[in-house]
């Protein structure tokens, strides 16, 4: 671990950024794609308004409140009549507070809500696993097709998400989408959203589900409708057949090894459904659940250490000769 | 003389209480109508029977509030101390804070009740 | 009049020698005998302060593990049990508790009575949680650790981790939960019965107020927490799917459940600690409180509306919309009490001559830090707002600021003020003033900057998080200002290990106030009050400048203990007019064995080790019914005695002037609510309905359901019959219809198990079934206990220590079966008629 080096280097940082970031929170920092400073559809841009306000208001009265207190302690101003105090306690403990907290009432009963389900263009259904997101875009006739930790929705169009559990309670969270929604065991949550801004955000679970909890991560990507269109044309499409002869020799590993138990590649033997289905995994953004890029690399370190990158995983470590570890990789990554 | 005096500490909790009442009927029916009798996600005879449980309850609290103040006995005064160590004052105390707390209690059953007028749909 | 005040100087040497033999703590091993407030309350505060620093410690470790993003210090599982008993530790060991150890302290020293009613139940709640505490604790050294959150939210708690963990968190902390219980019930009784004599209820420091609202809370909501637990082992222990979507339960109930309990905990938290403050701002502005009505329209207000709030935990469950408006309208509701309360303090220090010190820079620390916490919670309560910050770190941010400023900053503000009341002496001013700059600027750096993390995109309970989201600097500051927190402890414990060792000694009333605790000598005799004073004013001290000395001089009530007993005085709910003089219990091991005992039964059923956990559940019964009939409502030797300045005092009560018939009527209220909980479940489970009505239908045993109200209304019949035909001075034929409410109630018990006996209900299989085995369980327990309550009885009648005069023991014995037979009633018929005819 290099982490006595990391600590000096934040170290460092934390001086400058520390107090920057708190100033300048609305700024530098607010474009992270996890942020929820960040709004990608109009519920979301209005809770953030609401945010805003809020922020405005409360720390105009903690410096109301504070500033009276500074003035009854420190200034000493000596003994105040008490009549005129009790309108200061009829002032300030009660109308005061009942004002503001009705008029927030009212705004926050009569504002669009963040995730509310209309009559979708466009029905997926997600289903929270251990510990990794199982997407499947269904069509009319209920048949879906099914990816993993990723997320990809058209522009301007309504999206309706049914969120499931099989086992325990997570909660889905893409802060740039305006909040999160529990999926619970033996329940379905219907939310939707209508993306209204392009990129790339990224999801989290916020409910605490066991030890793969940390890295439960989801790549959300909103992309133009026509685009959005041919993507799921391409993700309907089984595997292609290995191109070169890695590939080849690594698809015979993954049929030796015992992979197709758990995982399904479209096109090939494999139909397991306990992980993640990996017909297209090299077109992904993330592997693991947001945890690593989709590289041959990658994929290597996390087949020979799955539990070291992510405790608690359910994926077994598989400890391969060099050379059929490369190949399996590589056929994996150009899974596309 | 005992039973009257425990009567009146009672009363005191009375304005919470029918706050507490009145929002249990409404978390109770929104709920199960929700859950068990809307065919379409609409509040229906649901929202009419809630209102009219809102309008028992506001008045119900108007008449705690204006039975704690007519026995209080002072008018609007915001903070009377009600300190000398006699029944009456005891008495008085009492019916201020009645009074008080059945304003809270206003409060609360309006904010709660908000949403019914606000909101036509359970989702 | 034969009053003290005519006595000599020798004779009042000899009363007070008097008194000091019969409060004497017992020296040597059997000092742990002990059962006054004083010596209760001191283990109580350094026990729970011990735990403070436990589960600081634990926060210490999880700070440094997220000093730097993707850091190793500890295992994910680990972190999870760091983060799980933090929460709990410091919810259920600390803020509870120490409330309740400052409580047993002082509340008695503030009311002018000499002891708490049931001075043995605070030794039993003490030893429980000790106990209990240190199970809970002690299980992260052996790696057996719950790890599934404070809220232990199932199915992860129930078939996903499937290792000690839970079942330590259950049971160890329901033992304690049933302490508290107790505590709050001696709380109640202690408030509204044992006022120095005209008391009234106007006059009541405001600390006692907030008691009695606080102890009401627990009343009502630990019970369901209890009935939550109960369900929740009887799934992990037995398979009952309470809570297993698969066969008709959901995992939801318990989060209902849960929070029901949660969210009045945090204003059971709150408000004791704002009780302090009330106590200190008056002292420091010299000046009464202004707006002594509006603190308690504060306090009973913000009691009622958290009970509104509990799906403000749940919003982004998916309950329908207009379900959250209504939360979210309570949770707004209950900001403007609080703003009564700090303007309250606001407007007194303005119109009294304010005077700085140690303690009231914590308070003003403490208003800072709530103030924030408290606009914060406003802004979370906004269901569009919450879908964000829900289970993210901008929570964590908030919630330390409510619990920071709303409870650890006044507590310790409270410490620096009653130090010299507890043990006689002063903390140090300087070392007071850094441990707060420390304690205060620490707090802020560690938790302002969450707030920000938390809307960057960090959510709650990671043991790591990624380098490339922007949380480096933030989280890095926030491990700073732990360490400065740390430091500021270090500070404070150091001062206090040192002022106690050979700090100054305390002078009399230190700081000058106005009420009743700061009367007597310090350091504090554990009678507390030479003699206890007629009290007419709210600051008596500043009122009545004579009364130190008539009360010292013992010209007040109580000045002797002739026959060595330790007395206090029971007075008048409302008006405190003096009405009996009741005798409390002096030292004894029974409470200590009691508590070890019912550890011991909790504790192996944790280890499944069911036969010595029944063995451990019988001892204890045992050793509380000793307990009971060596020390509760043993006929006097005579009937009244004068208690000074010529007022007579009954020796004896029963009925509506015994203390254990206000604890009766409390314990059943409790039981009320847990019922209340259990009938919401089967509801609950009606409203889902995953096969719920299909099996329901089929039938339960009407016919044993009837069996059983009718035996359960012949037992309760004949108690009553045999109480009054007692109280006629027919002994005999008052044994005669015990043993026959005996026989009834046997028969009742049995009917009630064979309702879902009969109709072939398997628990394990359906919830269903599961829930009608509970609620037939939960009457045959009800009218077993009322059974053992009519054996004793009859004991005590054979005994000769029931007699047609002093029968208080009968007379609880019948108004627990008029309670046992409303419930029974209530739920026999929801199980036989709702929902078959539905």
């Amino acid at each position: 671990m290099a982490a006595p080096k990391r600590v000096s280097q934040s170290l460092r940082n934390a001086g400058v950024a520390g107090c920057a970031s708190i100033a300048l929170c609305l700024g530098g920092c607010r474009d992270t794609p996890a942020s929820s400073f960040v709004a990608a559809s109009a519920e979301a841009g209005a809770a953030l308004s609401l945010f805003y306000t809020m922020a405005a208001v409360g720390t105009l009265l903690w410096l109301a409140v504070i500033g009276l207190a500074i003035y009854a302690t420190w200034i000493r101003p000596g003994p105040h009549a008490a009549q005129g105090v009790r309108l200061l306690l009829f002032g300030g403990g009660v109308a005061l507070p009942t004002v503001v907290l009705t008029a927030l009432l009212v705004y926050g009963l009569s504002m669009p809500m963040p995730l509310e389900a209309r009559r979708p263009d466009l029905r997926i259904e997600i289903t929270g696993e251990r510990w990794w997101w199982r997407v499947r875009y269904l069509d009319d006739a209920g048949h879906g097709v099914e990816l993993a930790n990723e997320l990809r929705l058209p522009l301007d169009r309504h999206a309706g998400l049914a969120l499931r559990s099989a086992e325990v309670i997570h909660s889905l969270w893409i802060p740039a989408l305006g909040g999160k929604r529990d999926l619970l065991p033996g329940r379905v949550n219907h939310i939707g959203v209508t993306p209204t801004r392009p990129g790339l955000y990224r999801g989290t679970c916020a409910e605490y589900c066991g030890d793969g909890h940390a890295n439960m991560g989801l790549v959300v990507e909103v992309m133009p409708a026509a685009e959005f269109d041919a993507w799921l044309a391409g993700q309907r499409e089984d595997a292609a057949g290995p191109m070169t002869a890695a590939a080849a020799r690594g698809a015979a590993v993954f049929l030796r090894h015992g992979c197709p138990l758990c995982h399904t590649v479209r096109g090939t033997a494999a139909r397991g459904r306990t992980g993640p289905d990996l017909t297209h995994l090299g077109a992904r953004h993330t592997l693991a659940a947001g945890l690593l890029p989709v590289d041959a690399p990658s994929i290597a370190r996390w087949l020979t250490h799955p539990d070291r990158l992510k405790p608690g995983t359910l994926m077994p470590r598989f400890e391969l000769p060099p050379p059929e570890l490369e190949d399996l990789a590589h056929y994996l990554a150009a899974l596309r | 003389m005992a039973a009257a005096r425990h009567r009146q500490l009672w009363g005191v909790f009375a304005g919470p209480l029918v706050w507490f009442a009145h929002f249990l009927a409404s978390y109770v029916t929104v709920a199960v109508w929700c859950a068990r009798f809307t065919s379409d996600g609409g509040l229906g005879a649901a929202r009419w029977a809630l209102a009219a449980l809102t309008l028992a309850a506001v008045a119900g609290e108007l008449l705690i509030a204006w039975r704690g103040f007519k026995a209080h006995r002072h008018g609007f005064a915001i903070d009377p101390v009600h300190d000398e160590a006699t029944s009456e004052e005891r008495r008085r105390f009492l019916a201020f804070a009645t009074w008080l707390l059945a304003g809270l209690s206003l409060t609360a059953t309006v904010y709660v009740a908000l949403p019914l007028w606000l909101l036509t749909r359970c989702g | 009049m034969n009053d003290a005040s005519t006595g000599s100087d020798e004779e009042r040497a000899a009363q007070e020698s008097r008194l000091v033999a019969a409060w004497r703590p017992p020296r040597g091993w059997r000092y742990f005998s002990e059962v006054n407030n004083n010596s209760v309350g001191l283990w109580y505060i350094l026990t729970a302060l011990c735990f403070f620093l436990f589960g600081g410690l634990l926060a210490a470790v999880m700070r440094a593990q997220l000093a730097v993003p993707e850091n190793e210090l500890v295992s994910a599982s680990r972190y999870a049990q760091l983060f799980t008993l933090h929460g709990s530790v410091m919810m259920f060991l600390f803020a509870v508790p120490i409330f309740e150890a400052l409580a047993i302290q002082i509340l008695p020293q503030m009311t002018g009575a000499r002891d708490l009613p049931f001075p043995r139940l605070s030794a039993f709640g003490y030893w429980c949680y000790a106990i209990g505490g240190v199970f809970v604790c002690g299980s992260i050294f052996f790696d057996v650790a719950p790890q599934g959150g404070w809220f232990m939210y199932p199915p992860l708690s129930t078939r996903w981790q499937p290792d000690l963990g839970a079942d330590v968190w259950l049971l160890g902390l329901s033992f304690i939960e049933i302490a508290t219980l107790a505590a709050a019930i001696e709380l109640i009784v202690g408030v509204l019965k044992c006022r120095a004599p005209g008391m009234r209820i106007h006059l009541m420091p405001l600390y006692a107020w907030y008691m009695l609202v606080v102890a009401g809370m627990i009343v009502f909501a630990f019970p369901p927490l209890i009935v939550g637990d109960v369900m929740l082992e009887l799934e992990r222990a037995f398979d009952w799917p309470f809570f297993d979507a698969r066969r008709g339960g959901d995992p939801l109930l318990w989060q209902h459940l849960f929070w029901i309990f949660g969210h009045p905990e945090v204003y059971v938290i709150f408000l004791p600690a704002i009780a302090l403050v009330a106590m200190i701002v008056p002292t420091f502005a010299h000046a009464p409180m202004i707006g002594y009505t509006w603190i308690v329209l504060a306090a009973v207000g913000t009691g009622f509306l958290s009970f509104g709030l509990w799906v403000h935990h749940m919003f982004t469950t998916g309950l329908p919309r207009l379900s959250l408006a209504f939360f979210s309208g309570a949770s707004l509701a209950v900001a403007i009490p609080s703003a009564v309360q700090i303007f309250c303090f606001i407007a007194t220090v303005l119109v009294g001559r304010f005077v700085a010190s140690v303690p009231m820079l914590f308070v003003a620390g403490a208003l800072a830090v709530f103030v924030l916490g408290g606009l914060t919670g406003v802004m979370v309560a906004m269901v569009p707002f919450n879908f964000q910050a829900h289970d993210s770190y901008f929570i964590v941010a908030h919630l330390h600021y409510v619990l920071f400023g709303g409870m650890v900053l006044p507590v310790l503000a409270g410490i620096y003020y009653y130090l010299p009341l507890v043990a006689g002496r002063r903390l140090g001013e300087r070392a007071g003033r850094r441990a707060f700059w420390l304690i205060f600027g620490g707090f802020n750096l560690a938790f302002l900057p969450m707030h920000l993390s938390g809307l960057l995109g960090m959510p709650r309970r990671v043991y790591t998080y990624r380098a490339d989201i922007g949380l480096d600097e933030l989280n890095l500051i926030s491990t700073v200002g732990a360490a400065v927190l740390a430091l500021g402890f270090a500070v404070f414990l150091v001062d206090l290990w040192l002022s106690l060792r050979r700090g100054g000694v305390s002078p009399r009333d230190p700081w000058r106030a106005g009420t009743l605790e700061w009367l007597p000598r310090l350091p504090l005799h554990p009678w507390g009050l030479r003699s206890v004073p007629q009290v007419d004013t709210r600051y008596p001290l500043w009122d009545r400048p004579a009364l130190r000395e008539e009360v010292d001089a013992g010209r007040w009530y109580l000045p002797d203990a002739e026959e060595g007993r330790r007395e206090t005085l029971l007075t008048g709910a409302i008006d405190a007019e003096p009405l009996h003089c009741l005798r409390v219990g002096g030292p004894s091991f029974l409470p200590l064995a009691a508590a070890v005992f019912t550890g011991g039964a909790f504790i192996l059923a944790t280890f499944h080790a069911w036969t010595m956990s029944a063995v451990c559940a019988a001892l204890a019964l045992i050793v509380v019914v000793a307990w009971l009939w060596t020390g509760t409502a043993r006929p006097p030797e005579k009937p009244a005695k004068h208690v000074g300045r010529g007022l007579v005092l009954p020796l004896y009560a029963a009925g509506t002037g015994a203390p254990g018939w206000w604890g009766m009527c409390i314990t059943m209220l409790a039981d009320a609510s847990a019922f209340a909980a259990l009938v919401f479940g089967y509801f609950y489970y009606w409203t889902i309905d995953e096969g719920f009505l299909d099996r329901a239908v089929q039938g339960t045993g009407a016919g044993c359901a009837g069996a059983a109200a009718a035996a359960m209304l012949g037992a309760w019949a004949s108690v009553l019959c045999a109480a009054r035909v007692n109280r006629h001075g027919h002994a005999g034929r008052g044994r005669l219809l015990l043993g026959m409410a005996a026989l009834g109630s046997a028969i009742a018990a049995g009917c009630a198990l064979a309702v879902p006996a009969s109709a072939g209900l398997a628990p394990a299989a359906h919830v269903y079934d599961a829930m009608v085995w509970l609620v037939a369980g939960w009457i045959a327990l009800h009218v077993a206990v009322g059974l053992l309550m009519v054996l004793y009885c009859l004991a005590r009648s054979a005994a000769r220590l029931l007699t047609p005069v002093y029968d208080a023991d009968l007379r609880n014995t019948a108004l627990y079966w008029h309670f046992a037979l409303g419930q029974g009633l209530a739920a026999l018929a929801m199980l036989a008629l709702f929902p078959a005819n539905a």
